[in-house]
């Protein structure tokens, strides 16, 4: 029978695992460059940067298998999916990031996007080992359902992609001819991705709210900013397939809209049109 | 968006400046409508005038396909119309983000502009219409000159149609209800918003009502004003069987027994009895070193069959049970359709009953008696569109996937250039 009691013992190595994952994506930068200054013809006992990558890439595995074998354990001593309560939410926020983390960086080879997902995967073990009590918080009978961690999950990805397209449009705004090529492409490729993520959360939550509260789209406060953030993004993507090289306009865009999207997150609860709204509870 | 300058105004080919005549001008037409007749009345869009209507964004579109070549729809399905239509959506939409709006038939809708009902205002509905002609005629554009490469834009573009266009006219031919059911009884009748009773083609035995509660939480309140403390950020300890010990400031709690459907057997015991009017009660060891206080005694919420009990602490402060939140609530009911099907099903939050073209919700219940409430209400939604909603819906997020997955392939391809 394993219980929250064990959580430590997979929590501590996991996050471990992920730390020593991020310190040797970030530490290769250092060694390879000194490396190459200080012996070009590569004889040297060190790792390449490829073999930095992949080792970091099984560092973070490891530490999703052993998440992962924790999840399974409480599923089978429960006799059910530990998703009733606040803690066990969790549990599969933590997994899901740390494991969709490590994709989407094997895919788009971003360092930010693994150490970002790692991070935020660690914050949500750290809350569950400092704050026991919301280990057996219960949900609420409308939160009960398979699309809850889907739908959150979508949207913590999608801020971390749209974060840095907006980092990126500030750097571009603060250049004096927008020139840097590469930014711009990043930038191009950072806002699909993040908006993607961010269509998957609002529509999963769209199939959620006709099987818990009767209709799909109900322009309750948070639906209509959702509305108001995708359409931002929207202009944007469109504005870009005609433009040869990039306006200032069309950053501004980038940064109007990521204010609409932290209006929709956290805003929209002290907005006068908010009173009432059926989503408040889930920030509580 | 300068590159017009040395066009003239109204010359083709047309652009940007002319989207946004042709997208304010709409806007404005819309708000003398609004300001003259008020708010758009959905119901017209009701059956079949919808499928008139929807007919109608076809005909354009096949017209489209014709003249394809012609400059007027080459502006009209171009990405500038494009985006200033998505704008002129997002500037009504933020309207309506920041000022608090009306639900239907609500007496208090006062803008003369239709701020405060926008989905049913003029100008939204003919920029909404206007979306979805574009969008119409963009995708069919697009398949013009078909190309499998071009999967994720057909999936997103043509989801999102279908998803606009069955729940724009879907929103006529939506019905709500809410029908309320007792124990062993039938109903088929409901009340609409306007206070008609209605008879539905579906009725309702309801014959079983069942709900399980959570184990409650204790607090510790001032009997003056009846707030948790400390004040301002109450402090509830969660009752738990396995880590039976914890605090409320400096009060040391420890549980010695719980039950969780429990019935007051003399003046100060209570037993296990599982019946409708049982509530949980807890045997608690409170203590407090620093003014060497400590007592053992049954707490319970009490409901209404039965008394509450609690601890008192001090002259000021009494320690008292939460109520329970409920944990899940089901309904055994039998459903019977017109076409003569008897369903028997359990329905719950989260777990609707499809029957044809109805959905039947777990609404609520008698909150004054929980579990012991033997009436259940249920939300009845009729939507006959919801089939094309999920189709739109799944595309959209397979196009959305594909976004994650692909990225920017414009972006992409340049990089591959680069590195070739």
């Amino acid at each position: 029978m394993i219980t929250w009691d064990s959580f430590l013992y997979f929590a501590l190595p996991a996050m471990v695992l992920w730390a020593a994952s991020v310190l040797v994506l970030y530490g290769r930068k250092k060694k390879s460059a000194a490396v190459s200054g200080s012996n070009g013809d590569g004889s040297v006992k060190v790792l390449t940067d490829k073999q930095f990558s992949v080792l970091s890439a099984w560092l973070t595995l490891a530490g999703v298998a052993v998440f992962g074998v924790f999840i399974a354990l409480m599923w089978i001593s429960m006799e059910r999916p530990p998703m009733r309560t606040m803690g066990e939410t969790r549990l599969w926020y933590t997994f899901f990031l740390s494991a969709i983390g490590l994709v989407m960086y094997l895919k788009w080879k971003h360092h930010w996007i693994l150490s970002f997902s790692l991070v935020v995967a660690s914050v949500f073990i750290i809350i569950n080992i400092a704050k026991p009590e919301i280990q057996s918080k219960d949900l609420m009978p409308a939160l009960q359902s398979i699309w809850f961690v889907p739908h959150v999950i979508s949207y913590i990805l999608s801020y971390a992609f749209l974060s840095a397209a907006t980092i990126a449009a500030i750097i571009l705004l603060y250049q004096k001819d927008l020139a840097d090529r590469s930014l711009v492409r990043l930038l191009d490729n950072v806002v699909y991705i993040g908006f993607g993520l961010l269509m998957v959360g609002l529509l999963l939550g769209a199939v959620w709210a006709k099987e818990a509260w009767g209709h799909y789209w109900s322009w309750d406060p948070k639906e209509t900013w959702a509305f108001i953030t995708a359409a931002g993004y929207l202009i944007f993507i469109h504005l870009r397939l005609r433009e040869t090289k990039i306006h200032r306009l069309t950053l501004w865009i980038v940064i109007f809209s990521f204010v609409l999207l932290m209006i929709t997150w956290k805003g929209v609860n002290y907005l006068p049109a908010a009173q009432g709204s059926i989503h408040v509870y889930s920030n509580e | 968006m300068d590159d017009t300058k040395k066009r003239a105004w109204w010359q083709a080919p047309w652009g940007y400046k002319e989207s946004f005549a042709f997208v304010g001008g709409l806007s404005l037409v819309g708000i003398l409508l609004q300001l003259t007749t008020g708010n758009f009345n959905f119901m017209i869009l009701e059956f079949p005038v919808g499928l008139i209507a929807l007919l109608l964004v076809l005909v354009l579109t096949g017209l489209m396909v014709i003249r394809h070549r012609s400059s007027f729809f080459g502006w009209f399905s171009g990405v500038p119309m494009s985006v200033t239509i998505i704008a002129g959506v997002l500037f009504f939409t933020l309207i309506m983000g920041l000022v608090p709006q009306h639900g239907e038939g609500h007496s208090h809708a006062h803008s003369p502009l239709g701020f405060d009902t926008v989905t049913r205002s003029w100008p939204f509905v003919l920029l909404y219409a206007v979306l979805v002609l574009n969008l119409s005629m963009v995708t069919a554009r697009r398949l013009l000159a078909f190309r499998w490469r071009d999967y994720a834009f057909y999936l997103n573009h043509l989801g999102l149609l279908i998803l606009l266009i069955a729940a724009g006219i879907g929103a006529a031919d939506l019905r709500r209800y809410v029908m309320h059911v007792t124990e062993g009884q039938t109903e088929w009748r409901v009340f609409s918003d306007q206070g008609d009773m209605l008879e539905l083609p579906l009725a309702i035995h309801l014959k079983d009502f069942y709900m399980e509660e959570y184990i409650p939480k204790l607090a510790i309140i001032d009997k003056q004003s009846g707030e948790a403390i400390p004040a301002g950020k109450p402090q509830m300890w969660q009752i738990d069987t396995v880590k039976t010990t914890g605090s409320i400031v400096d009060w040391k709690l420890e549980v010695v027994d719980y039950i969780h459907e429990a019935v007051r057997n003399s003046d100060s015991t209570y037993r296990h009895v599982p019946m409708p009017g049982s509530c949980p009660a807890v045997l608690v060891k409170v203590s407090n070193p620093a003014v060497g206080f400590e007592r053992t005694a049954w707490v319970c919420g009490g409901n209404f069959a039965q008394l509450y009990m609690t601890i008192e602490l001090n002259d000021h402060l009494n320690l008292v049970m939460t109520r329970p939140e409920p944990k899940l609530y089901r309904s055994d009911v039998i459903v019977y359709t017109q076409s003569e099907k008897t369903i028997p099903a359990l329905i719950e939050v989260n777990k609707p009953l499809q029957v044809e073209n109805w959905y039947v919700y777990q609404y609520s219940y008698d909150s004054d008696l929980g579990k012991a409430s033997t009436t259940s209400s249920f939300e009845l939604v009729y939507d006959p569109w919801l089939p094309w909603v999920y189709i739109g819906l799944w595309m959209f997020i397979a196009g959305s996937v594909l976004l994650i997955w692909e990225g920017n392939k414009k972006a992409k391809l340049k990089k591959d250039d680069h590195l070739g």
